[in-house]
């Protein structure tokens, strides 16, 4: 009776092994490999050079309609908010002055634009 | 001898196998810190008209490649390219009006980056990394991030004739260029009448070559007559060419056609009238042929 039981409790003890083994191999070791992301994926510095971009486009079209379009892409935060962050990771990344004013700019104008609407 | 625990040896791979379903399939980890080449086909578009955008306001074209160069696109030439003839299709199916000016701008940015005499450079752009610690490594691909500072190791249209290396922590603006230019106006290098009975008649073939005898999409063609005037777009019609683009002229009416871009302008061009081998008379086409110098 006690050997059954031992032996349930080692087959138990065997399979959460295996579970955790197969959790950690699939999370740490081989994860899944992901492709056909989604903007809002991005990495932080990557966002904040999108907003850079479409800084540098807007300082020239002067139209933040279309700077709100391009930045729409991230998903659901405001384009306001969404070059606001970018804004503070530039300014905490040690991006050049030229390139901060730029964003400035932008943030301004959407904040000024979502009054507007 | 010793048995082997085979309910044992079960349990461990079933619940391995159990593990790994979930790990994989019911709750793979988070997508957190992306790259911008695992983005969908889409957004690498929008990726990339917002770079053709930021190229057409500063000119920067050293940022404008590095920029395109993380969606790790085999030619971003042709991606840029390929990318302009489908937003010029999408436009003239009533799409947007507004993609003409963004495809123009994505063209302009590939004639930019085509006319580079380091446009082999475009898909392994090789840069010095250095990080804020002063370590020091070479990549060549994937590039740096944005906000990594980088030393190109390259020449093109940047003052310094050398090396440079940035030491700080500032983005990667290498240098403010003037306004962007586009290349010499183009030359009328081929002009031809066609009589031929299987195409239809007064088609006006237009053929658009840059310097390297590549075809280019997006460039705007001005059709003008007495009294009236047209546009139209190379790249439409891709299984003829990304450089071309036809018109069908009214006969006996005079053209004159020329590039929006700047270039020779192509005077009194008329169908011409042409006889098939049993007599009958029909209306040829001109096919004309402009080419960057």
């Amino acid at each position: 009776m006690t050997t059954n039981r031992s032996r349930w409790v080692f087959i138990i003890l065997a399979l959460i092994a295996g579970v955790g083994i197969g959790l950690a191999y699939g999370w740490v070791f081989d994860p899944v490999d992901f492709f056909d992301l989604t903007p809002d994926t991005l990495r932080t510095d990557y966002k904040a050079d999108y907003v850079l971009m479409t800084a540098e486009a807007y300082r020239v079209e002067q139209d933040p309609g279309l700077a709100a379009r391009r930045l729409a892409i991230f998903g659901t935060q405001s384009p306001a908010a969404i070059a606001a962050e970018g804004l503070d990771y530039a300014r905490a990344n040690g991006f050049s002055d030229a390139d901060v004013t730029l964003m400035q700019e932008l943030v301004t104008a959407l904040q000024a634009w979502s009054g507007i609407r | 001898m010793k048995r082997i625990p085979w309910d044992i040896v079960l349990a461990l791979l079933a619940g391995l196998g159990l593990g790994l379903v979930y790990s994989w399939m019911i709750s793979p980890p988070r997508i957190v810190d992306a790259e911008p080449v695992a983005l969908r086909a889409d957004f690498k578009d929008q990726y990339r008209s917002a770079v053709a955008a930021a190229y057409n306001a500063t000119g920067n074209r050293p940022r404008a490649r590095a920029r395109l160069s993380l969606l790790g696109d085999a030619d971003p030439v042709e991606a840029l390219n390929a990318q302009a003839q489908r937003m010029l299709a999408s436009s003239a199916g009533g799409v947007s009006g507004e993609q003409f000016g963004h495809a123009d701008q994505v063209a302009a940015l590939a004639l930019a980056l085509d006319d580079d005499p380091d446009h082999a450079l475009i898909s392994t752009p090789t840069a010095e990394i250095i990080n804020n610690a002063g370590n020091i490594s070479t990549a060549t691909s994937p590039p740096p991030p944005p906000d990594v500072p980088i030393a190109l190791t390259e020449t093109p249209e940047i003052i310094e004739t050398q090396s440079t290396i940035i030491v700080g922590a500032v983005t990667p603006r290498p240098t403010r260029t003037s306004v962007p230019t586009l290349g010499a106006p183009f030359a009328l290098t081929g002009q031809e009448s066609l009589c031929d009975s299987n195409l239809p008649d007064g088609l006006l073939q237009v053929l658009v070559l840059n310097s390297n005898r590549r075809q280019l999409a997006g460039v705007e063609v001005v059709v003008t007559w007495d009294g009236g005037k047209e546009q139209f777009f190379t790249g439409l019609k891709t299984e003829l060419g990304n450089g071309y683009a036809d018109y069908i002229m009214t006969p006996e009416v005079t053209y004159a056609i020329q590039l929006a871009r700047g270039s020779d302008v192509a005077l009194g061009i008329v169908a011409p009238t042409c006889q098939t081998s049993s007599g009958e008379t029909f209306f040829g086409g001109i096919k004309l042929t402009f080419q960057q110098p």
